[in-house]
């Protein structure tokens, strides 16, 4: 009780709503602005969030990680064009919804829905968080390392279509953060002689870099006059459904926000994937499965629910675990990590108050989208209206600010765009950004709890064989490379066998 | 460039990079004492070998793959439109001079010519009244926010100050 109390007075401070409130409106114009990700919002209020307390900070993350993944669903619904991967889905009934005139009632459906399946995703991720950590409990180095290794062995989901390029991008995460001081014997590690380079590269900075410069150069790299920018908008504004309406697809709603939850607690996989899934599934158990993808209202619930419990979800591996299920959440666990809360189960000794802060933050931030997307759908729709290549300027001064405010040194605004163009590079050439963030996360104490294990054994490995968690852990991290290997060599004998009916 | 070529191509450049840090590690960093203590040139050598067993991985699977496995659409625009090498270079020196600029002469001097460069150089704007209202915009947009509501530390020259 004395833990929720003190909650309280942490997340309900004004300093904490205006957090919050800012990370929720940043989130949701990121998020309504196709190619503009809240990923890239993260990545930029990640700074800010350096000078504020934990609770606000982490509100101020998670603010903007709820607004963004609500505010896909402006431009899915009035452009057609979905802000964000995991409002794709909403596209397919969303759009035509527009094209009918009942852009209104979309919007606002979308919503009501999307805070729903949120708070739903909170409530199972505040149950079993706690029955996660209390499992965790009794870790010791060597139950951590190999709980990590299966953390990285996620690679596998964030790979892409190649699992050989997704392993290369996860080592190069690894061998980055392995520059700069050794933690354990202070020993310079690739410094060659940098003193800036004895703090090795900071996580902020790479982050920025990885996210935000890539877009910068694909927005000024496009053609201005071939640029989708929207020229004609219906006058809208959000119409709140009816209760006959909710209550009519109650049920649909907690199937999405089941989905939604359960696939965003699987590391790397993510919202896109839970509104796909939630979209097929209202669509199989419709009564009229036919009127899909022609403007049907469940086509848009369904989507919204799921993608937006998926932030739920994606905090019960993060919170009780340390595993970051995709770019966001890797991003709100360097924030985590920085504020000196260290995700496992003593998180939930040594900060309860912080954690059950951080629940209420949650709730508060789809106070602030609720009424941010309520009262400031006019305002947004004119933001849609502002080309990408605009947009950008203002986004590569705040990535400027961003980096060099972290330690006042311009030698991290040069880092920043080293590693920004080396992302965009690598981006092109097909290996996957998302892999390299859950290196140089995971990085660190794969090392640490690797050598503190071996220093405990004397060096004799028996401690990584003796111990069932460790087995656990690493028959699932096996278990997942050759699950993704097999699916690897059925796309492509799928791909294979097209090519030969088209020959044929 | 064909995907094959262009995974030959990575493959090859990341094979040279993990021998050269490899080289790097062992030349640079000691090793451990043993009895437990592994040391702190056990990880970054480990990665190193995995990325050049990797690498060759990726080179051998171009290899056995080969352009007769090649689907024709491979031959991709995707790639040809997706690396824009100028304005990636642009960037880069932007960006660098930016850092230089905020060092030497402040935020409030460097952020206004930054941004009308930016706009001049890469987006090609030509209207006064639109370089004038973002380069000033975005510069006092961002004083006021960063300096003064939030109290983040923007830079102040070593050359000049007016922040």
């Amino acid at each position: 009780m004395e833990h929720f109390l003190n909650a309280f007075a942490l997340a309900l401070t004004p300093m904490s709503i205006a957090a919050i409130g800012l990370g929720s409106l940043v989130g949701l114009i990121f998020g309504s602005i196709p190619g503009l990700t809240f990923t890239v919002a993260l990545a930029l209020a990640l700074p800010i969030s350096f000078n504020l307390d934990a609770v606000p900070a982490i509100g101020l993350l998670l603010g903007t990680y709820i607004g963004g993944m609500t505010g896909g669903s402006v431009s899915a619904i009035l452009l057609g064009i979905p802000g964000t991967p995991s409002a794709a889905a909403t596209v397919l009934d969303g759009y035509p919804m527009t094209k009918r005139g009942d852009a209104s009632i979309a919007l606002g459906t979308a919503v009501i829905v999307s805070v729903f399946g949120g708070i739903f995703s909170l409530a199972v991720m505040i149950v079993s968080v706690d029955l996660v950590s209390k499992v965790a409990i009794g870790f010791g180095p060597a139950e951590i390392f190999a709980l990590v290794l299966f953390g990285f062995s996620t690679i596998c989901g964030l790979c892409g279509n190649s699992l050989i390029k997704g392993l290369i991008a996860g080592v190069l995460g690894l061998m980055i953060m392995t520059i700069g001081l050794d933690a354990i014997e202070g020993v310079p590690r690739m410094t060659f002689g940098s003193v800036n380079m004895m703090q090795g590269v900071n996580l902020l900075v790479a982050m920025i870099g990885l996210f935000a410069v890539p877009f910068i150069i694909e927005a000024f790299s496009e053609d201005p006059s071939k640029s989708a920018n929207p020229k004609k908008m219906a006058n809208v504004r959000p119409e709140l459904p009816s209760f006959r309406l909710l209550f009519r697809n109650i049920g649909l709603m907690i199937r999405s926000s089941l989905i939604g939850t359960g696939i965003g607690a699987i590391p790397g996989t993510g919202g896109a994937i839970a509104s796909f899934l939630a979209y097929d599934n209202a669509k199989r158990f419709s009564k009229k499965p036919e009127t899909y993808g022609k403007g049907n209202i469940e086509g848009v619930i369904a989507p919204e629910t799921a993608n937006n419990a998926v932030t739920g979800g994606t905090l019960i591996p993060l919170l009780s675990l340390g595993i970051p299920g995709d770019p966001a959440t890797a991003i709100v666990l360097a924030g985590l990590m920085i504020h000196g809360l260290v995700p496992g189960p003593a998180l939930f000794m040594n900060h309860a108050a912080e954690v059950y802060g951080i629940y209420i933050a949650v709730i508060i931030a789809y106070a602030w989208v609720l009424g941010l997307q309520l009262l400031g759908i006019r305002v947004f729709v004119h933001v849609l209206r502002v080309p990408r290549e605009i947009l950008a300027v203002v986004v590569l001064v705040l990535c400027a600010i961003g980096a060099y405010s972290i330690r006042n040194s311009e030698f991290d605004i040069y880092a920043m765009a080293i590693i920004g163009v080396t992302a965009y590079v690598l981006v092109a050439v097909r290996i996957p950004i998302t892999p390299i963030i859950l290196g140089m996360v995971l990085g660190p104490t794969l090392e640490n709890e690797f050598r503190t294990a071996m220093m405990l054994s004397e060096g004799k490995m028996d401690i990584f064989y003796t111990s069932p968690t460790v087995i656990v852990f690493f028959s699932l991290a096996a278990l997942l490379i050759v699950f993704q290997s097999l699916s690897e060599l059925k796309m492509k004998r799928k791909e294979k066998q097209k090519e030969d009916l088209s020959d044929a | 460039m064909t995907d094959h070529k262009l995974n030959y191509v990575i493959g090859f450049l990341l094979l040279v990079l993990s021998v050269v840090w490899t080289w790097l590690v062992i030349d640079t960093i000691p090793a451990g004492f043993g009895e437990g203590d592994i040391g702190p040139r056990a990880f970054p050598l480990m990665f190193g070998l995995c990325l050049s067993g990797l690498s060759v991985l990726l080179l051998l699977k171009s290899l056995l793959n080969g352009p007769r496995n090649e689907p024709e659409h491979s031959l991709t625009a995707e790639y040809q439109l997706s690396i824009h090498w100028l304005p990636a270079v642009l960037i880069l020196i932007e960006i660098s001079a930016y850092g230089y600029l905020l060092k030497t002469v402040g935020f409030v001097i460097a952020t206004p010519i930054f941004v009308l460069f930016v706009m001049v150089v890469n987006l090609r704007i030509r209207s006064a009244k639109m370089l004038l209202g973002m380069s000033i915009g975005i510069t006092l947009f961002c004083w006021l926010i960063f300096e003064k509501a939030l109290g983040i530390y923007l830079a102040n020259g070593s050359w000049i100050n007016l922040g």
